[in-house]
């Protein structure tokens, strides 16, 4: 625009913007940096009231639906997972100031419904999803995952620690790695946990079992000693229980402990556990347990 | 059609396009693109491979059909706006082999910019992750043919409308023959009508589904050799039809 212009002789200041065009640039991308630092901190601070909605959704993504994410990929299904890992690392990693990422799950779920074989997106869901409040949808995952990656010995491995550590579901636990020790490279340990679980689930005679093939067929040697280990304790609270059944037939009532029954002269000595765990006795029922 | 006047237009129309200074600026900012997915991956919970390989290969598309776009949908119109085109059709020139030429210099130009672009990501991958999988180069050839399917059709749309209409409509079949899959599984629950009409634009359109190989990178799943020759055949038998088609639009066109 001239200073000569159909405008008159003034020259609206513009030829100065010209003359100091790098100070300009500078001046407003400025203007442009602080803005937006604002626009982040009101969208990220703002109480929810003066929104008038709740605030957490200007910071949490929203994806689409997956058959919806998938139609509109044209075919780069992969690269729109990697999209929405992204956004879900993050996400996760940038902190929620509202508490709960409600949008944790749905972003799980699009990832490896767009990529079925992203091995690594379901084994961070199975660790990080139950210790959010979404140990259900942590299990949904694992479902997914050991049907979309059959091989895998990680799905049925994670999804057992779920049941373990956020259901208390012992026996499911079990159950999903004896799944995971049947795959390949599966770790030694596999089937031994499975075994503890069972133990754990008080289903003895299955964990005995599964301590003895454990045992007799794994060529690592810690676990081989583990689970004799476990063989041994576990002979010795058949040996104890068989001791308190004679001590109920005599006495007919159950020992308070297991000194009872080697006072009474039912048994000679007390076994010592090779796990270091010394046993109990349950007055009522007369089970012998572990110590805790 | 004399293969030396075929040869003397492809490379004319490939010089042509290296004046465009649009190529320029899309190979650049397709090369930065591959680049910047180091930093992409970089944030991935170590899967930088992944990453990369993903985004890579959709900007190589994307830029690629950006070209193809804008680029291939100018070449016969600024012939005909600029009057050159008589100029060449005044000489022992036939219009197939004009049009023909015009097809294989962008196609050259397509070539020299997928491979630029795939350099730059054989050359992020190889230094990121110390090795390239095979499929990737799979992945980069069923790309470059992909945009020398659709460079043909927008050489086809271009012959009988503007460029501006042209990149749309060839922007339009690029969507329909990605979105192929989803055209199938909806015709399979459509009534007859509706499955004859879907299945009909199933195998009308070109299907690009077949030159996506870029899902497979990932996992390292290079195609077997059936597969390369049926997605080679369905190249050319479909690219062809095109060019037979544009061909037979442009010999009855009156400038």
């Amino acid at each position: 625009m001239s200073s000569r212009g159909g405008l008159g002789t003034r020259n609206w200041g513009l030829d100065s913007l010209r003359k100091l065009t790098i100070i300009w640039v500078v001046v407003f991308l400025g203007l442009s940096f602080v803005a937006q630092i604002n626009y982040d901190a009101w969208r990220r601070y703002s109480p929810p009231k003066l929104i008038g909605v709740d605030y957490n959704i200007y910071i949490e993504p929203q994806p689409l639906s997956p058959p919806l994410a998938k139609a509109i990929s044209f075919g780069s299904t992969e690269f729109l997972a990697d999209y929405y890992w992204l956004t879900l690392i993050q996400y996760y990693g940038g902190g929620t100031p509202n508490g709960k990422y409600r949008k944790l799950a749905e972003l799980f779920n699009v990832v490896t419904d767009l990529s079925p074989k992203f091995l690594q997106a379901y084994q961070t869901g199975l660790i990080i999803l139950p210790g959010e409040g979404f140990p259900d949808q942590a299990i949904q995952l694992g479902e997914k995952g050991k049907q979309n990656l059959p091989d895998s010995w990680e799905m049925p491995y994670y999804t057992g620690l779920v049941y373990h550590i956020y259901k208390k579901d012992f026996v499911s636990a079990a159950k999903e790695f004896q799944i995971a020790a049947t795959k390949k490279d599966a770790p030694p340990i596999t089937q031994y946990f499975a075994g503890i679980y069972y133990k754990e689930a008080d289903q003895r005679q299955l964990a005995y079992q599964i301590f003895k093939t454990v045992h007799d067929t794994t060529k690592d040697d810690f676990v081989r000693e583990r689970s004799g280990k476990q063989l041994l304790h576990m002979e010795m609270i058949f040996f104890l229980e068989d001791a308190v059944d004679k001590y109920h037939q005599q006495f007919s009532r159950y020992p308070t402990s297991p000194l009872d029954l080697v006072t009474k002269g039912i048994i000679k000595e007390l076994p010592t556990s090779p796990l270091g765990i010394s046993f109990v006795i349950d007055p009522q029922s007369g089970q012998v347990k572990d110590s805790k | 059609m004399r293969p030396k006047v075929l040869w003397a237009i492809t490379l004319n129309t490939f010089r042509e396009t290296l004046r465009d200074k649009l190529l320029y600026s899309l190979v650049g900012f397709a090369v930065l693109v591959i680049a910047a997915s180091l930093l992409a991956g970089s944030v991935s919970l170590g899967q930088d491979a992944r990453v990369i390989q993903d985004f890579s290969l959709t900007a190589m598309l994307v830029f690629l059909l950006i070209i193809t776009y804008f680029i291939g949908t100018q070449l016969v119109f600024k012939e005909v706006e600029r009057k050159t085109i008589y100029l060449v059709l005044s000489k022992p020139v036939s219009r197939e082999t004009f049009y023909l030429g015009k097809f294989l210099g962008l196609c050259l130009t397509i070539l020299v910019a997928g491979l630029i672009m795939a350099t730059m990501f054989v050359a992020v991958l190889a230094i990121k992750t110390h090795q390239v999988p095979v499929a990737a180069y799979f992945a980069v050839g069923a790309v470059i043919l992909e945009a020398w399917l659709l460079t043909a059709v927008s050489l086809l749309f271009s012959s009988f409308t503007s460029p501006l209409s042209s990149a749309i409509y060839t922007f339009g079949v690029t969507l329909i023959g990605h979105g192929s899959a989803t055209i199938w599984l909806l015709s399979q629950k459509a009534s007859p009508v509706v499955r004859g009409i879907l299945e009909g634009v199933y195998y009308v359109f070109p299907n690009l589904e077949k030159f996506n190989l870029r899902n497979d990178v990932v996992f390292n799943l290079a195609p077997d050799i059936t597969q390369v020759v049926w997605i080679l055949l369905y190249f050319v038998g479909y690219t062809a039809f095109l060019l037979i088609l544009g061909m037979s639009a442009f010999r009855k066109d009156e400038f």
